[in-house]
């Protein structure tokens, strides 16, 4: 038969069916996330007007993105971290556990993950600082707030 | 009637000009990023990650583009150099590819805190890295060499789509991961000039060593290609 068998060629039957599973699986895992978090209702977070808006229930799982504003707290000893994050309309108190990221700073961005409280104030699970697209040197004899060890 | 012959220039004469210019530039690059830029007035030295991470994930995206260019050649011409091309350069893409995401999440944890998380920019550029991975997957599932190279020409065509959604994909949507800062429309580059200089010549050293890559990897393509080939005569 003169057919031109290119190398790497899974010759057998056996393996062509393995890497037609693995093709499958693959097809499979981008099509759920695909949906799952690129969907028409799917978003990475919502703004805290956008939380308010669509009256997420206490308990329920969500993300929030704003500013952090003035007024930032963390007490080493019980762990608290307390700061307001903002989208400049809607504020929400926010109530963590545990050191803050260090470029977690007033006046720059956060996503939370969490969940409402009855009482309206958040508990995060978890803070994520978010760093804007502008970089720029120190000023002349300002250390940067974040420095690695 | 499908030619396999290499280009004699290309094998012969180009490479070891490449891969000699790909280590002065990579020399070069490393030199800047690691002592002549400045640090970040936010993060510090961890900032200097993005001269790795940034071109890693540029020449990716060229990477891709080169994929689907080759894919079109081959539909077009039946040549298969533009399947050599198209393939050595999956695989290059795919190596920058998963290089941007290990740079990325080692950057990732000092400042944003998590090593990951399934955020816009994130999950689109794991999508486009599993998708080249299929690509180089199924190509082991061709019993013939016409025949492979057309099918990996249709995903290579498909799968270029990646790109833009994953360029774009913070500009959509709300994302973690910051905005362009340089391919943006209007305003121009929103970094200092030294960081700008060191990333560009960043740029340069990766190209440099993806031209080198896709030359070799493309040449030894088409040598296998034509020993096959010969065999049936």
């Amino acid at each position: 038969m003169s057919v031109a068998r290119p190398a790497g060629y899974a010759g057998g039957a056996g393996e062509r069916r393995l890497l037609m599973l693995t093709a499958l699986a693959v097809a499979i895992g981008i099509g759920y996330f695909a949906f799952q978090e690129l969907g028409p209702s799917a978003v990475y977070y919502l703004t805290p007007t956008e939380a308010k808006e669509r009256q997420i229930a206490p308990g329920t799982t969500v993300r929030l993105g704003g500013q952090v504003e003035p007024g930032l707290t963390y007490d080493e000893a019980t762990r608290d971290l307390r700061f307001i994050i903002t989208d400049g309309v809607t504020r929400v108190f926010v109530l963590g556990r545990g050191a803050p990221p260090a470029l977690l700073r007033e006046g720059a961005g956060a996503v939370v993950e969490g969940v409402f409280l009855n009482d309206g104030t958040f508990r995060a699970s978890q803070v994520i600082a978010k760093h804007d697209e502008v970089y720029a040197p120190p000023s002349p004899g300002v250390t940067p707030p974040h420095r690695t060890p | 009637m499908i030619t396999t012959a290499p280009p004699r220039a290309l094998t012969v004469r180009i490479r070891p000009v490449l891969g000699l210019a790909s280590v002065a530039a990579a020399t070069i690059a490393t030199a800047m990023a690691l002592l002549w830029a400045p640090p970040d007035a936010v993060q510090g030295e961890v900032q200097r990650i993005m001269y790795v991470h940034v071109p890693a994930a540029w020449t990716a995206y060229l990477a891709f583009v080169v994929v689907f260019l080759g894919s079109v050649g081959w539909l077009w011409s039946r040549r298969l150099a533009f399947d050599a091309v198209a393939v050595a350069s999956a695989e290059v893409g795919v190596l920058f590819t998963g290089l941007a995401l290990v740079a990325g999440s080692i950057w990732a944890k000092p400042t944003w805190g998590v090593w990951w998380t399934w955020e816009p920019r994130l999950i689109t550029t794991a999508i486009m890295f599993v998708m080249y991975v299929g690509y180089l997957l199924l190509r082991g599932l061709s019993p013939g060499i016409e025949q492979r190279a057309t099918r990996s020409a249709v995903i290579g065509i498909v799968a270029v789509l990646n790109v833009p959604v994953v360029h774009l994909s913070v500009t959509w949507m709300n994302a973690l991961h910051q905005l362009p800062t340089v391919l943006r429309p209007g305003g121009s580059p929103a970094l200092d000039e030294r960081m700008l200089a060191t990333l560009l010549v960043g740029v340069l050293a990766f190209t440099l060593i993806y031209l080198w890559m896709v030359a070799k990897r493309a040449t030894l393509e088409l040598a296998r290609s034509a020993r096959v080939m010969e065999g049936l005569r």
